[in-house]
């Protein structure tokens, strides 16, 4: 995309050169520069407290204080912040990632099941159990935390990461079978039918058709579940006692009050908790950025 | 659209409905059980266990002349406001980047806004809280350095406010009434990636005729930004803001975190999502909990369908 357009941009403003009122193409650059201005601007501000997080995870109290604005000269880094952070905060982000990913797994497979059942034929009954998921998507969920906190209580759940996990899987269940319903629906009927000729059952056809060309869909919904999973906080913090079991969330929450006075020890812990994300950010740049933006435009 | 199907092939098919009985096994259990529970205990005064006691409305009626949850609406009511304001940095990062005539840039300030969502909510949450410190906080910090802390406690005197003080720091989060105006100030400035994201696909469906044509009209950016640019993208605004209004309506996390469960000194950032946590477990006020969480749930739902039919677009 960012290959083929510039020339046609200027192919077309060419051709139209003797127009006497279009400028010449070589402006456009002269006049954008108050855009990038503004842009950069505001991108850099957004990003101001990432920077800070990062530089400060290098300095100890007393080069903060003194220095709080600008990074120190690579050779003073404190990296036994870092150290220190890792075997404080590592606990932490297994649990969370042994909740995000079996979360997210859980997830996408219920859902896909489930987007096949709407996607493929229009059951009798189907329009009924639609209305019941997409009433999810409207509801206000605010009244549901306390019962399902007493209802956790009874199933012997609580105090464990699986309460997470299934009370995650059941919360993304909606927004996931309604994408990918959509997008089921798109595929072209004869390949199903291609596949049910040969003799393949629903499981095969959902394997070997849906999957695979639904995994753009599937790539951007996993990001977006796991990040659901990996920022909630406010269910560990009831459900969960044993701190050696607390989610990254929780984690902080108990790191914040227990160091306060430690910026760099606190920073560093904070970025530890944001590196798995980075990775996967760097990993995933394009679906990112293309599966939020074509998720948006469906939507 | 699906398929149609004759009641003799679905009654063949039948183990299709197996295929989406987990999700719904999952969404009756966690979602629509916990609703009709909360409905249930509404009724009672019950503090989680199996003890509980009928006692009719009493919890409404309570709700009913409890001053804090009357406060904590007028406190979330400031903030809806203040977060629908906060829409328009986002629009006008869309419009901007829109406009650049680069499209390799516009591929990499679009990664520049979606790079603040690799740190975690609740991290970047965090340190806006340390921003916010009154020693050593970033905010503070630059006051002083730029000669806002001057100008601030100037218009103070002058208003007569009595906040800012001259002879201390500003106490962002433990000073009564900065509460709200640390509340809405955090994140600024308050670039939303999925918002900025879906504006930009809403923007992307202008055909460049209609800016040639314009711009041999001789067309103003105002107007550019009033008459082509806003309409377009009229559908995306409507959609971020019901949501924006929704989330906003049931969220606690940020007062949870930034002011702990009783709202911060004075009780001041109170929200009414707040005071139902802090009712169930501060409290163990489970039954009285259920009832404000269901009032909440009603007046959400209200505010959400009046919401649909004033902003709703003509396409």
């Amino acid at each position: 995309m960012t290959t083929t357009l510039e020339p046609t941009v200027r192919v077309r403003v060419e051709t139209m050169a003797p127009a006497p009122t279009l400028r010449p193409v070589k402006s456009h650059r002269r006049r954008d520069w108050g855009r990038h201005l503004a842009i950069q601007l505001l991108l850099a501000m957004q990003l101001f407290p990432v920077y800070m997080m990062l530089q400060v995870s290098l300095k100890d109290n007393r080069s903060f204080l003194s220095n709080p604005w600008l990074p120190d000269a690579p050779a003073d880094w404190r990296w036994e912040n870092w150290s220190f952070a890792t075997r404080l905060v590592l606990p932490y982000l297994a649990n969370t990632m042994f909740v995000a990913v079996l979360a997210t797994a859980g997830t996408l497979t219920l859902a896909v099941l489930g987007a096949y059942f709407f996607g493929r034929y229009r059951m009798p009954g189907g329009r009924v159990l639609w209305a019941a998921f997409m009433m999810l998507m409207l509801m206000p969920t605010i009244a549901n935390l306390v019962p399902q906190f007493a209802l956790l209580t009874t199933m012997d759940l609580l105090n464990t990461l699986w309460a997470l996990i299934v009370v995650g899987i059941a919360g993304s269940q909606a927004f996931c079978i309604y994408v990918l319903r959509n997008f089921i629906e798109e595929i072209p009927r004869d390949l199903f039918e291609a596949a049910e000729i040969d003799g393949a059952g629903h499981l095969a056809q959902i394997r070997n058709i849906v999957v695979p060309m639904s995994l753009p869909v599937l790539s951007t919904l996993a990001i977006v579940t796991f990040l659901d999973r990996w920022n909630e906080f406010v269910m560990p913090l009831i459900v969960l006692r044993d701190p050696e079991k607390f989610p990254i969330g929780v984690g902080l929450i108990y790191l914040e009050g227990e160091y306060v006075k430690h910026w760099g020890r606190i920073m560093a812990a904070f970025s530890m908790a944001s590196l798995p994300l980075i990775v996967l950010f760097l990993f995933t740049m394009r679906t990112f950025v293309r599966g939020l933006a074509s998720g948006a435009v469906k939507g | 659209m699906a398929q149609p199907i004759s009641t003799r092939k679905a009654l063949r098919e039948w183990r299709i409905y197996l295929l989406v009985l987990p999700a719904l096994v999952m969404i009756a259990t966690f979602a629509y059980f916990p609703a009709a529970s909360a409905i249930y205990h509404s009724f009672f005064d019950w503090s989680g266990g199996e003890v509980k006691r009928y006692t009719g409305l009493d919890n409404f009626r309570r709700a009913w002349n409890d001053a804090v949850l009357w406060r904590s609406f007028g406190v979330i009511a400031i903030l809806v406001v203040a977060n629908v304001i906060k829409l328009i940095p986002s629009i006008l990062l869309a419009v901007l980047i829109h406009r650049l005539h680069s499209a390799r840039w516009q591929y990499w300030y679009r990664v520049g806004v979606v790079l603040p969502m690799v740190v975690p909510g609740l991290v970047f949450l965090f340190i806006w809280k340390f921003f916010l410190d009154p020693n050593v906080g970033a905010l503070n910090r630059l006051l002083d350095l730029t000669g806002g802390r001057t100008l601030l406690v100037w218009i103070d005197q002058l208003f007569g406010w009595d906040v800012f003080r001259p002879d201390q720091p500003f106490g962002w989060l433990s000073q009564p009434d900065l509460i709200i105006p640390s509340l809405i100030l955090w994140g600024f400035p308050w670039i939303g990636a999925v918002g900025v994201l879906l504006y930009l696909a809403g923007l992307q469906s202008i055909g460049a005729e209609v800016y040639e044509a314009a711009e041999i009209d001789g067309v103003t950016s105002w107007q550019r930004l009033r008459h082509i640019e806003l309409p377009l993208i009229l559908t995306q605004i409507r959609l971020t803001l019901v949501l924006l209004i929704i989330g906003t309506l049931q969220g606690y996390g940020l007062q949870l975190l930034l002011l702990g469960d009783t709202g911060g000194p004075d009780g001041r950032g109170m929200v009414p999502g707040l005071w139902m946590y802090n009712r169930a477990f501060s409290s163990g006020e489970f039954g009285y909990a259920c009832a404000l969480g269901l009032i909440l749930f009603v007046a959400i739902l209200v505010l959400t369908m009046i919401n649909n039919r004033l902003v709703r677009v003509d396409k």
